[in-house]
C-alpha cells in the first residue's frame, strides 16, 4: 500500500529550471497522451475483436488495420514524444543550461504530430508497407518522423555541447546516444538496396529488435538515471555501472536481432550468434538494473511519501524481468514452444509498458510538479499506479499463458483449431486487463492537465505559493 | 581532441555513433546484402495479374500479423509443408515470414484447401466454414445482389447470410483477387 502523500501548498516551480525548456517538455508530454489514449484505444479494441470477432465488421476497424495502428501510435506517438519530452528536459538541466532552441523542439514537435496523425489515416485506408511490424509506415510518413528526429537530436546535442559545467553526465550519453541509433537504424530499415528476399527478413529482424533496444530502453534509462537520483535524494548506486552498461549495451543489443528468425533460412551463423549475445544481454541489464535498485536500496520512506517513486521501481523490476525473459526466448529449445505464439505479445508489453511507460510515468510524476508548480491529486495518482500495475500483470499473465497453451497444443499435433480454443479464455483475461489498463490511462491524462505549467511558471522565485489543484 | 568520455561529449557521441553503425554494417547490411540475391526456385512460374493484385490485399489488410509463412524444419511445423528456403522468398517482396500464428501457415495453403468456394466463404465469414474461428471476416469485399450477373462469382452462402430469399451474394474483384493469391501459395518441389 502506498500511502498516501500530502499534498504540498507551497509547492512552486523550480527555480532553477528554464520556464521556456519546462514548457516544451510539458507539451510533448501532453502530446503524447493523446497519442497514448488513442493507441490503448485500438488495442483494446484489437482485444475484443478476438474475443468477438464480428464486432465493428468495418475495414477500417477490422483487426489487421488496427494492429499496427496500435502498434505504431504507441512507439512513435506516445512512447517517443514522451520519452523525448523528458530527455529534452534531461539535457538541458544536467548542463545547466536552458534548452539549445525550443524553436526547433516545436517544429519537430509538429513534425512527430503530423507523423503520427498521417499514419494513423494511412494505415486505415490500407496504404501499408505490410506486415514488417513497426515499420509499416509508408515512406513518406516516415521522412516526417525522421526529419523531427534528427531535429531534436541536433537540439539535444547543441544542449549538451554549450553546457556550463566540464561533467558530462551519464544519462546525456544514453539521451545523445539514443538519437545516433535512432537514426541510423530507421535508415537502415527504410533503405531498399540490400532488402530484396531473405535481405528484407535479415533487416526486420536487426529492425524490430534494435528500435525498442537501441531507442526506447537507451532512453528510458538515460531518464532513469536522472529521476531516480533527483527522486530519492541521493546519488546513483555507481556511476561505473552506468557506462559498463551503456557500452554493453550498444555491443550485444545490436547483434540479437536474428533470434526473431530462428529456424529459418537466415545464415545459421547469423542464428547462432544473436542467442549468444542474447545470453550476453545479461551483462548490461543486471549491470543497470541493479544498478538502478540498490540506488534504491534503504528508501523505503521516498517510496512511502512520493507518489512517482513507485512507477520507477516498478518499471526497473520489469526491466530486469523483461529482458531476462528475452535471454531465455532466444534459446533454440525454448524457442520451439514459445515462438509464434501469444508469449511474445507478453513479452513485448511487459518491456513497453512494463518497463518503458512506467518509467515515464514515473519520472513525469516526480519532475513535473517541480517545474510548473502544479501537483496532480496524489488519490487519483495512486488510482493510476494500481490500475496500471494491476491491469498490466493480468494482461501479461493470462496472455503468456494463452501462449503457452498454444505451443504445447502444436507440439503435441494437435488441429490448429485446438490452439485457437485453448487460447479463447486467457484472450478474455486479457481483455479485462486492457480495460484496467485503458482507464489508469484516462486518470493520466486528468493528473497531466492537472500539472500543466500555470501563471507561476513564468513569475519569479518570489511568487505566491501555488494553490494545490484539484 | 579530448578523449576523456567523462568531459568530452564529442568522444563519446563519436564513438557510440560510429561503433553502432559498424555493427550495423557488420551484423545487417553485410548479411543481408549477401542472401538477397539468393536466386528463385528453378521452374516456378512468376505471380499472376490476379494474384498479384491479391497479394496487395493480403498486405492491406494484415493478414500477415496472424498468419506465417515460413515454414521450420521441427516436427510440430510438418502439417504446413516443407521448410521454407531462401529461394522461396526470392520473389517475394516484402517476404512474409510473420512473427505470430493465430492462425495457421500460409505457406502451402493452396495444397492443404485448393477449393476457391471455400476461400470465398472463408474470407466471407470465417465461422460459417469454422465455428471456432476468431478470424475477422472482410464483408466489404463481397455484395449482396438479387440476381447473379453473368461475370459473377457467386458464393454459396446459406440463406441467413442474405437479407432477402432469393438473393444472391457475389465476390467483388478485390475477393477474387485475394482467393487468386491465396491459390497462388504452394510450395514448388525442391530440385534434388
Amino acid at each position: 500500500m502506498v500511502r498516501r502523500r500530502i499534498q504540498d501548498p507551497t509547492l512552486r516551480p523550480s527555480t532553477t529550471a528554464d520556464p521556456a525548456t519546462v514548457r516544451v517538455a510539458f507539451e510533448y508530454l501532453a502530446c503524447a497522451t493523446f497519442w497514448l489514449l488513442v493507441g490503448t484505444a485500438a488495442g483494446l479494441l484489437d482485444a475484443l475483436k478476438l474475443n468477438w470477432p464480428d464486432v465493428l465488421a468495418v475495414p477500417w476497424l477490422s483487426f489487421g488495420r488496427v494492429r499496427p495502428i496500435h502498434t505504431n501510435t504507441l512507439f512513435w506517438g506516445w512512447s517517443s514524444m514522451a520519452l523525448v519530452g523528458l530527455a529534452l528536459y534531461v539535457v538541458a538541466r544536467t548542463s545547466r543550461v536552458p534548452l539549445w532552441s525550443p524553436t526547433l523542439s516545436r517544429i519537430s514537435l509538429a513534425l512527430w504530430n503530423a507523423a503520427a496523425a498521417a499514419g494513423l489515416v494511412t494505415l486505415s485506408v490500407g496504404v501499408t508497407r505490410g506486415p514488417q511490424e513497426y515499420r509499416e509506415w509508408v515512406w513518406p510518413v516516415a521522412v516526417i518522423f525522421a526529419a523531427g528526429l534528427v531535429l531534436n537530436g541536433v537540439n539535444a546535442y547543441m544542449t549538451v555541447a554549450t553546457r556550463n559545467i566540464p561533467e558530462f553526465y551519464i544519462s546525456n550519453w544514453y539521451i545523445l546516444g539514443a538519437f545516433c541509433f535512432l537514426t541510423i537504424l530507421f535508415t537502415t530499415a527504410y533503405v531498399p538496396l540490400y532488402q530484396h528476399g531473405l535481405g528484407n527478413v535479415v533487416i526486420q529482424g536487426y529492425y524490430m529488435h534494435t528500435a525498442v533496444g537501441m531507442w526506447f530502453t537507451m532512453l528510458s534509462l538515460g531518464i532513469a538515471y536522472y529521476a531516480i537520483p533527483r527522486i530519492l535524494g541521493r546519488p546513483i548506486y555507481s556511476y561505473a555501472l552506468g557506462v559498463l552498461g551503456f557500452w554493453t549495451n550498444i555491443v550485444f543489443y545490436t547483434l540479437i536481432g536474428a533470434h526473431h528468425f530462428i529456424f529459418s533460412p537466415v545464415p545459421w551463423w547469423l542464428q547462432t550468434t544473436a542467442i549468444l549475445f542474447s545470453v550476453g544481454m545479461m551483462v548490461p541489464v543486471w549491470a543497470g538494473g541493479c544498478n538502478l535498485l540498490l540506488t534504491f536500496r534503504g528508501t523505503s520512506g521516498v517510496l512511502q511519501r512520493s507518489y512517482a517513486a513507485p512507477f520507477l521501481l516498478a518499471g526497473i523490476v520489469a526491466y530486469i524481468l523483461v529482458s531476462t525473459q528475452g535471454t531465455l526466448e532466444a534459446f533454440r529449445t525454448a524457442n520451439i514452444y514459445w515462438h509464434f505464439t501469444n508469449f511474445t505479445v507478453g513479452h513485448s508489453h511487459l518491456a513497453m509498458y512494463g518497463f518503458v511507460a512506467f518509467v515515464i510515468w514515473g519520472a513525469a510524476y516526480g519532475l513535473v510538479p517541480r517545474l510548473t508548480g502544479s501537483e496532480p491529486n496524489p488519490i487519483l495518482v495512486g488510482i493510476h499506479f494500481w490500475l496500471a500495475l494491476v491491469g498490466y500483470v493480468i494482461y501479461v499473465v493470462s496472455i503468456s499463458i494463452a501462449g503457452i497453451l498454444q505451443g504445447f497444443a502444436w507440439v503435441a499435433g494437435e488441429a490448429f483449431i485446438r490452439s485457437v480454443e485453448a487460447a479463447e479464455p486467457m484472450w478474455l483475461w486479457r481483455t479485462a486487463g486492457g480495460v484496467l489498463m485503458v482507464a489508469s490511462h484516462l486518470a493520466f491524462a486528468v493528473n497531466v492537465w492537472a500539472m500543466r505549467p500555470g501563471r507561476a511558471l513564468a513569475a519569479t522565485p518570489a511568487a505566491p505559493p501555488v494553490e494545490a489543484s484539484a | 581532441m579530448n578523449f576523456n568520455f567523462h568531459s568530452s561529449h564529442r568522444a563519446v557521441v563519436g564513438f557510440a555513433f560510429f561503433s553502432y553503425l559498424a555493427l550495423t554494417v557488420l551484423i545487417a547490411i553485410i548479411p543481408a546484402a549477401s542472401v538477397q540475391d539468393t536466386p528463385g526456385i528453378p521452374g516456378v512460374a512468376a505471380r499472376g495479374a490476379l494474384a498479384e493484385q491479391g497479394r496487395v490485399v493480403y498486405l492491406r489488410e494484415g493478414c500477415g500479423f496472424c498468419h506465417t509463412q515460413f515454414v521450420r524444419d521441427l516436427p510440430l511445423d510438418r502439417p504446413y509443408g516443407r521448410a521454407t528456403v531462401a529461394g522461396d522468398y526470392a520473389n517475394e517482396d516484402p517476404p512474409l515470414p510473420g512473427t505470430e500464428r493465430t492462425g495457421p501457415d500460409l505457406s502451402n495453403v493452396a495444397a492443404r484447401q485448393p477449393s476457391d468456394t471455400w476461400h470465398l466463404l472463408h474470407l466471407y465469414n470465417p465461422r460459417a466454414v469454422v465455428p471456432q474461428s476468431v478470424m475477422p471476416g472482410f464483408p466489404w469485399y463481397f455484395e449482396e445482389k438479387a440476381a447473379a450477373g453473368p461475370e459473377d462469382v457467386v458464393v454459396p452462402v446459406p440463406p441467413r447470410f442474405v437479407s432477402a430469399a432469393g438473393h444472391v451474394l457475389v465476390a467483388r474483384q478485390e475477393a477474387r483477387a485475394l482467393v487468386a493469391y491465396l491459390l497462388s501459395l504452394r510450395q514448388p518441389e525442391l530440385p534434388r
